[in-house]
């Protein structure tokens, strides 16, 4: 023991590899230091900061992306974070959120005492958890980065010191989700007792080498059932949605976007590295499990979505069907997960993350606006009559709300498309068109919200709706991608279908 | 139909139908409120040169050559293997025609009365979204299209319709799309099958269709899939009850579009799609579609008779119409077929202007309700006559275009469909009534103090009606060059059919001379013989010429 | 000339183009002029290729005419055609002549009327679909004439659309005929299906040849027997042609006596080779309809006292002679009495409508009388029209119902039977009618009309001797009207000679005229009757057919001029045996009932599913919200099952099972 010690050499690490990671980190601590020493900086300037560290991030991370595409993907810090364009992918899709986010952020807390340096700095603590969590190459990692996700997000959804709301939507989060990291954790353990193992490389290893020996291990498919809770709890799909609906409606809109998109995005990520890439060993176990998890989702987020009148409440739901959504393409990925030939169910799973996580910014970027002008009210009575209140952001909402309805030429209907294909090229037809008939039961829901914009009387007393900048920058940009995806998907989809090529 | 597509044109002249309205709509979409003549100009020019070169496309096709023209095909998504087919042969070639036409004259004839940038500008994009699904032959393109006209007809609807709008256009949204969520999968699916059989994944029509080859069993299930979407769409009973609503609620140009061209995407799918790809399937399944549709026929016609609202009968009288064209879909003949494709474009026509007409019975009384009409012939002689005319031919009187669809449809089922056909033709005695009795109502009689004030045709509403009649003229006494056109086609597709099912279509041959001689019975006999013979190949309820079991 | 045949259908058509475009400015009476002198030229146009087809031998006096393409179909293929051969030259010989005088009369008749220029268009129309119902080489072109007489006869029958009765009527007539023309469409398809083809030659020379199936010739036979009988208002589908009296008197003698009535009956003769091979039941069933309905008819006509409704049972009792000739194979008898019936017919219809005319449009019976020396030149044209109708000696309806009675008992005795009764009543029925118009007391001189006369009513300018009110007196027609009548009057008289049979007295070379004209056409169905006993009895049941005659009208003269015996009319004949109303109120009531229903399952059931699913995927979400309560115990809760729930799963159904 001692003479390991002593004979002990930090493992290579690869710096540069870790760039965006540290950019991130670079920029969240550098805007904590200086925020806190310097006064007040003039409007949208923390925004502009988090928002450039977030691009320049989001660079560095296309400059991996080719490094690996040009060579091999590898395994940095002694094995301990896959440096693969899956995770690069997400870097990059977790970046684009990132900057979206916080131009948004910047208009709805400036002029409030939420508005400092602080909300920024979280979220560049939280992107680095979320990136962590997407590539990380072991299962201690991977919860590292779960903490640090989840405890900037608790924090976040708290951050509105001013509405009790958000205060209670921080501690109901922090509370379950300490709950459901609890399962994780545990979880990991016991995997490791099966396996002996955290690493995911190691771990596929050993389990293939000794088949007989492992299948079937109560103690492994245990661990496998208390991952599936977190990660369940993570991403949001029934029956751990629960904290969702609350969570969302209470936290601050561009939070409540960060989660969607972010939190998202990340949580699927670490499903795809813990079941499909480590655990394809145990596929047939845990996919009927995936399966349920998909239905209840869907069934729950888009049935629960429709009796609902605060729009931000529907998009919460809504977001739940489309994890739903994912979850299909997760289990259309289980079918040949841990195969030379991985099938088209991963590229499916992360191009919908990108996309959906543009989306959902937009979509409550245009709640956030609208609440900005109707004091915090996000009830569908707010939306009444906003084509001939502010028609620009009706079309650009309508957009948003056509694309989550799976409608053609926006990127919505590609993402839709992509996983059901990759469902159907696994011949599992069942979930694809119930995930299709439900998405018509999710439909509803947004037609609802365009009746409200579009066919509903303005109140009389409707309040005038100004668009500020950066908002409206946001809303535009993701209008822009939305549409721009959806005629021409073509690049996108080869980028995604390289997460598989490239893969670990 | 033919997998080799003749006539590729160095001028895309098919995209640019589909992009010109496109294009139109976002100008209308982006014109300063400050010239408000401007959109109509526009939407007007768009629409038109739309239609001038969908003329243009009649005029130069190659009659008699079966395959695609004009094909254009580009790559679009590799790696999904998704091209930006589009081609036009003869089952679309007048349904594109009719889309190019019937969008400038409902936007020169009809005003919406309010905020007419955006409903020009959607109507724009209805017609570029109805033409792309009518010349796509990429599956893909194909349903992107025939999914997205809903947006534009949502909105028209629910932002130009009358009292019960929102419900109307809700349920048609829905309704649809859950029927096309069906079809997505099913195209999906077929493409990953297809793939096993082409080596490669691709969404092409036609390389599916001619390479591919599906075990019974699955292609049945893929057929029903795209069956559900196409039959939402036509509608077949019992799938129908989103088209009253749609129809009555939407505004006068909605109703127009969607009884003149959108309905035809059902109806077109079966032909280009269902029976293309699938053909044992849909082979397989007739009996089911021909009984609802016989059933669609008699049931549309009885509902209609007791409608209260003339729209409302219009929209029965549809599902009664479409149930003609597909039975000759299903009936599988040459006659049938072409009949139900030319039926496609009688059926817009007529019923197109019915709900023209119709329109501008509300324009001028605020209501619908054919008891509040009477006595309008009184008071308005030529707009009644206009009707008449029109609704003549909805009901098929010889000489008018509508007649000449279903007569076609009907002697075509009579050889494979016996017995509906029978019930099928009794449904046209139906047709008289209803429409009979309600023009009766609102035009007959003495005009109470309200409909005094009816006002006659105006000579804006006759240029546009003139256009209709003139058709409906032309098509009942000459449709020769329309059918000719039709014809290669039809003949390639059940030739397909036959190809891949133990089906042989009957054809009842000439026997004896036309010329009065009674010199050669000798011959005649033998020739009888071969008739016979030729009838051996016919199924169950197949026709034989000397057994015909016709009374 | 033959070639020329299309000018025949062409000049109507000029016609009703011209009028529609400019009829308005032609108007009253230039429209009505123009209109008659094209029915006329059309009429030459049929006598010149009439004596051309004359100049011919009989085999070559069949041509076809075709001028294009109209429905081609992989094998189907229907040209725009005429037949040219002594039927339909026949044929449009007797609907454009006689038409032409009825254009003619209307001029005076419509004379003032708002819609002058209309009813000539629609009377145009109504010759042009006519003519090309009768040249029509084969049956989708009849088919269109068949159609079009329908349509027109809709449009004229609802002429006076402002009044219900005369709209309802219109729609009935419409109605009731689409039922027949859809035995008609089937008849095409089936002809298809066995011959590959619908022209008349194809299907009756493979009906010649032996090539046509008993069952397919059935078939079609009865098909198109189905649409005649709702064409020529035969029992069962009569029930439009009494109500169709509601349109213009010109129009009930053009359309509803002369011609578009008997196209059933030209329907059936021209396809009688398809017949004669049909199984042996078609024949004496198409005669039973015919030989029942005469006598039905006849009744009916016994106990009316409208002087149009008369004539309306009369001419459907008529139309059952034609029928039943048909049924015994009496072609030629068949067609004499079509024409021979529409001079008559015609005459007494357009002689009834001098009479409404100069009574201001009163048209019951029981109003009138005495009317012989005011409108000393109607009635005896009108008397003429008795004459030959009751089948008196020399006058046309003689000879040719006495053809049709003979081939009817060389055929079976009880049809002859029922045709003499028929004949007795008919001779009644017109003797009770002359007798009430133009004989007995005047009884209109107490009415002084104002309300009945409908145009009146209706406001539109009525003609000007409709004026006077209160005292008036009955007058006579203006010549234009009188000159058709005279002219129907002398063809009622001597149109006999066309087809006079081989009796004493009769110069050989003129007899069976027609019978040798039509030879070619009819020979292959015309029935045999030489040496039966009806043959060589010939005399005897001319003296019957005589006797009959004369019988009815003494019994009339007795009944109502002498008022020796009571007359006897019967609710039950007055209300037409109550069928009309029957089938009416079946309609209304169990038919209309089931037709609500079905409206009323379209709405609860079918759509009722579709927004029942609406219903219960917001109820079901409704309740599972409920469970969203926001206590994070029992969201922690849930989540804890979720999880036992997987460990089971993983652990124990995986792992250990």
């Amino acid at each position: 023991m001692l003479a390991q010690v002593d004979t002990f050499v930090g493992p290579e690490v690869g710096w540069f590899a870790l760039s965006p990671m540290l950019t991130l980190l670079g920029g969240a601590l550098s805007l904590m230091l200086i925020g806190a020493l310097t006064p007040q900086w003039p409007k949208g300037m923390y925004a502009t900061y988090a928002a450039v560290v977030a691009a320049a991030a989001g660079g560095l991370a296309m400059f991996q992306w080719d490094d690996i595409t040009d060579s091999e993907p590898t395994t940095l810090v002694g094995g301990a974070i896959a440096f693969d364009t899956l995770s690069m992918f997400l870097t990059i899709t977790i970046c684009a959120a990132l900057l979206l986010v916080s131009l948004l952020t910047s208009d709805s807390i400036s002029g409030t005492p939420n508005d400092g340096p602080e909300i920024y700095s979280l979220y560049m603590a939280a992107a680095i958890g979320a990136i962590v969590m997407a590539s990380a190459n072991d299962l201690i990692v991977l919860f590292l980065g779960l903490e640090t996700l989840s405890l900037a997000l608790y924090v976040l959804a708290a951050s509105n010191r001013r509405s009790g709301e958000s205060a209670e939507a921080g501690i109901k989060y922090f509370v379950l989700g300490g709950f459901a990291s609890a399962f994780f954790l545990y979880g990991i353990a016991l995997i490791y007792g099966a396996t002996g193992t955290t690493n995911i490389s190691e771990m596929v290893a050993v389990l293939h080498s000794s088949v007989d020996v492992f299948h079937a291990d109560s103690l492994a498919l245990a661990g496998i059932a208390l991952l599936l809770v977190g990660l369940g709890f993570k991403v949001a799909a029934a029956p751990f949605h629960v904290w969702a609906p609350d969570v969302y409606q209470g936290s601050p809109t561009p939070v409540t976007a960060f989660m969607a998109s972010v939190g998202k995005a990340a949580a699927f990520a670490a499903m795809l590295r813990v079941l499909v890439i480590a655990l394809p060993f145990y596929r047939d176990d845990w996919r009927p499990i995936v399966w349920v998890l998909a239905l209840l989702s869907l069934l729950v987020g888009s049935f629960l979505a429709i009796v609902q009148n605060n729009v931000k409440r529907m998009l919460a739901y809504s977001s739940i069907s489309h994890a739903g959504f994912i979850l299909v393409g997760v289990e259309a990925a289980a079918h040949r997960a841990g195969e030379a030939d991985p099938g088209s169910g991963m590229p499916a799973v992360v191009m919908y993350l990108l996309l959906y996580s543009v989306l959902v910014i937009g979509s409550f970027a245009v709640v956030a606006i609208v609440q900005r002008d109707s004091g915090g009210d996000a009830s569908l009575d707010a939306f009444k009559g906003l084509a001939t209140r502010h028609p620009m952001l009706a079309i650009g909402m309508t957009v948003f709300l056509l694309a989550q309805a799976g409608v053609p030429f926006t990127s919505g209907f590609v993402a839709k498309f992509g996983v059901i294909q990759a469902a159907a090229d696994e011949h599992s037809y069942a979930i694809a068109i119930i995930a299709m008939v439900v998405a018509v039961v999710a439909a509803f829901v947004y037609l609802k919200i365009m009746v409200s914009m579009w066919f509903a009387d303005r109140a009389d007393d409707a309040p005038r709706i100004v668009v500020p900048f950066f908002a409206g920058l946001t809303v535009f940009a993701a209008v822009i991608f939305t549409l721009l995806v959806g005629v021409f998907p073509g690049w996108l989809i080869d980028a995604a279908d390289t997460v598989t090529a490239y893969a670990r | 139909m033919l997998a080799s597509e003749a006539g590729t044109l160095a001028f895309p002249i098919l995209t640019a139908i589909v992009l010109v309205p496109i294009v139109g709509a976002l100008i209308v979409a982006l014109m300063p409120k400050s010239r408000p003549e401007l959109p109509k100009m526009v939407a007007l020019l768009s629409s038109a040169a739309t239609g001038a070169m969908t003329i243009w496309l009649m005029s130069s096709f190659e009659t008699g050559d079966s395959g695609f023209q004009f094909v254009s095909k580009h790559e679009w998504i590799e790696p999904w293997g998704i091209s930006w087919h589009l081609g036009v042969d003869g089952i679309s070639l007048f349904l594109v025609v009719l889309t190019g036409v019937l969008f400038p004259l409902v936007i020169a004839g009809i005003d919406p009365h309010h905020d007419e940038r955006p409903y020009l500008a959607w109507l724009l994009m209805l017609q570029a979204g109805v033409l792309g699904s009518f010349l796509s032959l990429d599956l893909f393109v194909f349903f992107i299209f025939f999914e997205i006209v809903l947006v534009p007809m949502y909105f028209l609807i629910g932002g130009w319709g009358y009292e019960n709008r929102v419900y109307a256009a809700t349920k048609f949204f829905l309704y649809t799309m859950l029927g096309s969520a069906f079809m997505l999968v099913g195209i999906v699916a077929t493409v990953a099958i297809a793939a096993d059989d082409l080596g490669k994944t691709t969404f092409d029509l036609v390389e599916i269709a001619e390479g591919a080859s599906f075990a019974a069993s699955t292609g049945r299930w893929l057929f029903f899939a795209f069956a559900i979407a196409f039959a939402v769409k036509v509608p077949i009973f019992p799938l129908h009850t989103w088209l009253p609503d749609a129809h009555t609620q939407a505004p006068t140009a909605g109703s127009v579009v969607l009884a003149g061209v959108m309905l035809k995407l059902g109806t077109y799918g079966f032909l280009r799609f269902g029976l293309y790809l699938f053909p044992e399937a849909s082979f397989w399944s007739r009996p089911l579609w021909l009984t609802l549709a016989v059933i669609g026929i008699i049931y549309g016609a009885i509902a209609a008779t007791m409608q209260m609202d003339l729209k409302r009968l219009v929209a029965y009288s549809s599902v009664a119409h479409m149930g003609f064209i597909v039975l000759g879909i299903f009936a599988f003949t040459t006659q049938s077929m072409s009949g139900s494709t030319i039926q496609m474009i009688n059926h817009g026509v007529s019923t197109g202007a019915l709900f023209l007409l119709v329109g501008m019975i509300y324009e001028r009384r605020k209501t619908r309700k054919i008891s509040e009409l009477n006595g309008i012939q009184k008071v308005a002689p030529v707009f009644a006559a206009g009707f008449m005319i029109v609704m003549l031919s909805s009901i098929g009187v010889p000489g008018l275009n509508g007649f000449v669809g279903e007569f076609l449809i009907l002697t075509g089922s009579f050889l494979t469909a016996r017995w509906w056909t029978v019930v099928a033709a009794a449904g046209v005695i139906l047709a008289a009534l209803y429409l009979l009795w309600a023009y009766q109502r609102v035009f007959h009689g003495e005009p109470d103090e309200e409909n005094k004030k009816f006002r006659e045709l105006s000579l804006k509403e006759g240029m546009v009606l003139l256009p209709f009649i003139g058709v409906i003229v032309f098509m009942g006494v000459y449709p020769k060059p329309v059918l000719d056109r039709i014809e290669p086609t039809i003949d390639v597709l059940i030739t397909h059919v036959e190809a891949h099912t133990d089906y042989v279509e009957p054809e009842p041959t000439i026997q004896i001379g036309v010329v009065t001689d009674h010199g050669e019975e000798g011959d005649h006999g033998e020739e009888g013989e071969d008739n016979d013979t030729e009838h051996e190949g016919d199924e169950d309820d197949g026709d034989d010429g000397h057994e015909g079991e016709g009374d | 000339m033959a070639e020329l045949v299309w000018l025949i259908p062409a000049f109507p058509l000029v016609g009703f183009l011209t009028i529609l475009l400019f009829g308005r400015r032609m108007g009253d009476p230039l429209s009505g002029w123009f209109a008659t002198a094209m029915v006329f030229a059309s009429f030459i146009a049929s006598v010149g290729v009439y004596s051309d087809l004359l100049g011919m031998d009989e085999a070559e006096r069949s041509h076809v005419e075709s001028l294009f393409s109209w429905v081609p179909v992989g094998n189907l293929q229907i040209d725009l055609a005429f037949l040219v051969d002594p039927l339909s030259i026949t044929m449009c010989l007797f609907v454009t002549g006689i038409g032409g005088l009825i254009h003619m009369y209307s001029i005076g008749y419509m004379h003032g009327d708002a819609k002058f220029s209309k009813f000539f268009l629609y009377l145009n129309l109504f010759i042009f679909s006519m003519t090309l119902l009768v040249l029509g080489e084969n049956l989708l072109v009849t088919f269109l004439g068949w159609e079009g007489v329908g349509t027109c006869s809709y449009f004229l029958i609802a002429f006076w659309q402002t009044r219900e009765s005369a709209a309802t009527a219109g729609k009935k007539a419409f109605i009731t005929n689409r039922v027949g023309d859809w035995g008609v469409m089937l008849a095409m398809f089936l002809a298809f299906s066995a011959v590959g083809s619908i022209s008349y030659s194809v299907l009756n020379n493979n009906a010649e040849a032996g090539l046509l199936s008993e069952t397919t010739a059935t078939g079609i036979a009865v098909l198109l027997f189905v649409g005649a009988v709702g064409k020529s208002a035969q029992l069962p589908l009569y029930v439009w042609l009494p109500d169709a009296m509601e349109g213009p008197t010109p129009v009930s003698a053009l359309i509803h006596a002369a011609t578009m009535v008997t196209a059933g009956v030209f329907l059936m003769i021209r396809i009688n080779p398809v017949l004669a091979v049909s199984a042996d039941w078609v024949g004496p069933m198409i005669a039973w309809v015919g030989a029942v309905t005469a006598l039905f008819a006849a009744t009916i006509a016994l106990a009316q006292s409208d002087i149009k409704k008369v004539l309306a049972y009369s001419t459907i009792s008529q139309l059952g002679y034609m029928f039943l000739a048909v049924g015994t194979g009496a072609y030629v008898a068949a067609l004499f009495h079509m024409i021979t019936h529409a001079f008559f017919k015609a005459l007494l219809f357009l002689g009834s409508g001098s009479v409404i005319h100069g009574m201001n449009d009163e048209q019951d019976m029981n109003k009138m009388g005495k009317l012989f020396k005011f409108m000393p030149i109607t009635a005896s044209t009108f008397i003429v029209g008795w004459l030959a109708i009751a089948g008196v000696p020399p006058f046309a309806g003689f000879w040719s119902k006495d053809e049709i009675l003979l081939f009817a008992l060389a055929d079976n005795t009880a049809l002859y039977v029922l045709g003499l009764i028929t004949a007795l009543l008919t001779a009644l029925y017109m003797t009770r009618m002359v007798i009430m118009t133009f004989f007995g007391e005047a009884k209109w001189t107490s009415f002084a009309n104002d309300d009945e006369a409908p145009e009146v009513a209706e406001g539109e300018e009525p003609i000007e001797t409709h004026g006077a009110h209160g005292e008036f007196k009955p007058h006579e027609s203006p010549v234009i009207m009188l000159i058709p009548l005279v002219v129907l009057s002398v063809l009622a008289i001597a149109g006999g000679v066309i087809q006079l049979p081989s009796l004493w007295g009769v110069p050989d070379d003129v007899e069976h005229t027609l019978e040798s004209w039509l030879h070619a056409q009819v020979i292959f169905g015309e029935a045999d009757i030489t040496g039966t006993w009806a043959d060589e009895h010939l005399g005897l049941l001319v003296l019957f057919a005589v006797a009959s005659a004369v019988v009815g009208i003494l019994l009339g003269w007795l009944i109502y001029q002498r008022k020796r015996i009571k007359p006897w009319e019967p609710s039950l004949f007055a209300n037409g045996w109550f069928y009309d109303r029957t089938v009416t109120r079946f309609m209304g009531g169990p038919g209309r009932k089931s037709f609500e229903g079905v409206a009323e399952f379209d709405s609860k059931v079918v759509d009722g599913a579709v927004n029942g699913v609406a219903v219960a995927v917001t109820e079901t979400a409704t309740q599972a919200r409920k469970g969203q309560t926001g206590y994070v115990r029992q969201y922690a809760g849930l989540i804890g099952i979720a999880t036992v729930l997987l460990l089971g799963w993983f652990v124990v159904i995986r792992g250990i099972l």
